[in-house]
């Protein structure tokens, strides 16, 4: 209990630096007023633009000194207000922004995810059965191929081969569809993000049971008599799944920035796409909000694999 | 009872090997691990199989089960069981008799058993793939066999995991795993080695006692003649992939023809000799199993050698005590052994007088 205790306040104290760090680096690197008034806040000779950028400035607080502008921008974000986009009527609030664009990230990122997980089991338990086999090495090179492959060009392929070519798949992504037809839209995106972390899932579970395939219990399994199946799926497969958890937790993050591309390509209005535009467009309160999801996202995930080794392996219950 | 048991003879052999040979490739050219083994298992007997490490008596078992690793083995010569030969099945075919006929214990607890499981479960598993019981008629059997391999409290060890038992528990279970589905035949690897002292023979007993009650015949391997002497019927001596002696264990331990076993005896730790004395022990390393040498393959380690062993590769023969057989060119007991008895206890008489 005290474990878990010390991890949560760990979290809380990583998210406040991500968010300390962010809001720093956004208020030194840009200047958002262009973007609230438009050309009006380059025109600095003009009384009347001068005027304008005073009332901008006092409206979204940039007068302020930066340390208590990160503390009233804290305690708007933990009350649940993420402020207002930096635009000249400060309308969508960014709470707004998110909760319309959010859902369809997370569907995106869960379901490359699940692809990543049922895609690289399977893949790794048939490879690490016949290592080093003709099969396995053809497999290595498959892997190796998607992972070094570019994300935006094997979405474009995806996209060449399985909706221009062939037509299976939609070529896009319609926000106003029914939520069937929005999930099979996301299927081209999803597997963008989820083939090259399949491959990466698939290398590192098929060493850890090839390690595994050689424990002493697997050669006491094999005199009960078991099938190799069922050996591989009942006694290699658990033992052999730590460091595979602990990747699919990390791996997270790299999901969140695999989105950004393919959500680009398949023209999904997502959290990622949303996070490039509001970067390019200084709109600072817009990125905050995002970066904190995906930090507070990827620290959960996180958690929640650690609790994860205990349903794995008795050993590490107390 | 199923229709593969051997049940047509009680004289013939349950288990027969001729001149079973067992060779690895590896880098350096093939191994030759066991190379011409012929042995015999009675139906309820048990015979130890004794050697260094190297010697092959772990590779013997192995292939008589028919589990080696699947890369790199060239396996030659006949495995019978009960009348019918099993050396060429491949292991799917195996699968019906692992477990269900055959069953062995390995040497270390600690790793054996699966860590992520609860040893109920890994008993139960054998019962419900070879008598397709019902989970619940697999558990009780499983409690039945703890019971029997006297595991205390066996209803909430059923439910643990092998990291909450102690090792000479889980050596237990392991012997629980093993008997559960009745096998004919048991091969003990080691089955002791990793355990405390004061264990062993509790598990030895065990062991004992359950091949007894069940009728079952063993193949006991271990380095240590100490083990097999109390617990089997016979004995056979391996070394550099071959049987060097094979005798009742009685009479192998009277009158021992082979100075290698002979040098085995004498290497075990004995009680009552006076603490920090030196411990026995036979100078050299077992032969190379790629290229072995020429003659007698203990020859270059052995104190009676001659010319002869260099040269000539002693045969198997039979020694005048009934059952024994050897193969030594100068046994213990012939003249040159104790021409050569002499010169040594009179060399180490001196060397102790000058020091």
């Amino acid at each position: 209990m005290r474990y878990y205790v010390q991890r949560v306040a760990l979290a809380i104290l990583l998210l406040l630096a991500v968010s300390m760090l962010t809001f720093g680096a956004l208020n030194v690197l840009g200047d958002p007023l262009f973007n609230i008034l438009g050309p009006v806040a380059g025109d600095v000779n003009n009384p009347d633009s001068i005027k304008m950028i005073e009332v901008a400035k006092r409206e979204f607080s940039l007068d302020r000194p930066l340390p208590v502008r990160y503390a009233l921008w804290l305690s708007d974000f933990v009350r649940g207000d993420f402020g207002v986009t930096f635009s000249s009527t400060g309308q969508p609030p960014v709470s707004g922004v998110i909760s319309e664009r959010l859902p369809r990230t997370v569907t995106l990122v869960a379901m490359a995810q699940m692809f990543a997980i049922l895609i690289s089991i399977p893949w790794a338990l048939i490879t690490a059965s016949r290592a080093g086999k003709v099969s396995d090495r053809i497999s290595t090179l498959n892997a190796f191929f998607l992972v070094a492959m570019p994300n935006f060009a094997l979405a474009v392929i995806l996209k060449y081969v399985f909706s221009i070519k062939l037509g299976w798949m939609p070529l896009t992504f319609v926000a106003d569809d029914p939520w069937r037809s929005r999930l099979f839209q996301m299927i081209l995106p999803a597997l963008t993000i989820g083939l090259p972390v399949a491959a990466v899932y698939q290398r590192l579970l098929r060493t850890d049971i090839i390690t595994t395939l050689q424990q002493d219990f697997i050669l006491l399994a094999r005199t009960k008599g078991l099938s190799r199946t069922r050996i591989l799926l009942v006694h290699a497969l658990r033992p052999s799944l730590f460091s595979f958890i602990t990747v699919v937790g990390l791996n997270t993050g790299a999901l969140i920035g695999g989105s950004i591309v393919s959500e680009t390509v398949f023209r999904i209005p997502g959290i990622g796409s949303t996070l490039v535009e509001s970067v390019l467009r200084n709109d600072f309160p817009v990125v905050l909000a995002i970066v904190m999801i995906v930090a507070s996202s990827f620290v959960i995930i996180n958690l929640l694999v650690d609790f994860a080794y205990t349903l794995i392996d008795p050993r590490v219950r107390r | 009872m199923n229709s593969s048991t051997p049940d047509r003879n009680e004289f013939e052999p349950l288990i027969e090997t001729v001149n079973l040979k067992t060779h690895f490739r590896t880098p350096r050219g093939v191994a030759r691990a066991v190379d011409g083994v012929s042995i015999q298992i009675r139906r309820g007997q048990s015979i130890g199989v004794v050697g260094e490490s190297g010697s092959g008596k772990t590779v013997l078992s192995r292939s008589i089960m028919g589990l080696l690793p699947r890369n790199g083995v060239i396996r030659e010569g006949s495995v019978r069981y009960g009348g019918e030969e099993i050396g060429n099945r491949t292991p799917k075919q195996m699968r019906s008799i692992w477990g269900r006929e055959m069953a062995m214990i390995f040497q270390d607890p600690m790793t054996s058993l699966n860590p992520v499981m609860k040893v109920g479960r890994q008993v139960t598993e054998s019962l419900r793939l070879h008598l397709g019981m019902s989970s619940s008629e697999a558990m009780a059997v499983a409690e039945k066999i703890f019971r029997d391999v006297r595991i205390p409290e066996p209803t909430r060890r059923l439910n643990q995991y092998p990291h909450e038992l102690s090792g000479g528990m889980r050596q237990r279970v392991m012997i629980a795993i093993a008997l559960a589905c009745g096998p004919n035949m048991l091969f003990a690897d080691e089955p002791t080695t990793a355990l405390d002292v004061t264990v062993q023979a509790q598990i030895l007993d065990l062991l004992a006692e359950q091949i007894r009650d069940r009728n079952m015949s063993m193949l006991l391997v271990t380095h240590n003649l100490g083990v097999v002497a109390g617990y089997t019927d016979e004995i056979a001596v391996m070394y550099g992939g071959k049987v060097v002696e094979r005798a009742p264990t009685k009479t192998l331990f009277q009158n021992v023809k082979m100075p290698y076993t002979e040098a085995l005896l004498q290497s075990i730790p004995r009680l009552n000799q006076p603490s920090h004395s030196r411990l026995a022990m036979i100078p050299g390393r077992p032969p190379d199993l790629v290229d072995p040498p020429a003659g007698c393959r203990f020859a270059s380690r052995c104190a009676y050698v001659r010319e002869l062993c260099r040269h000539e590769e002693p045969p198997l023969v039979q020694a005048e005590t009934p059952d024994h057989t050897f193969a030594c060119h100068f046994p213990v007991g012939s003249p040159e052994y104790h021409e050569r008895r002499v010169e040594l206890t009179r060399a180490s008489g001196t060397t102790a007088g000058v020091s």
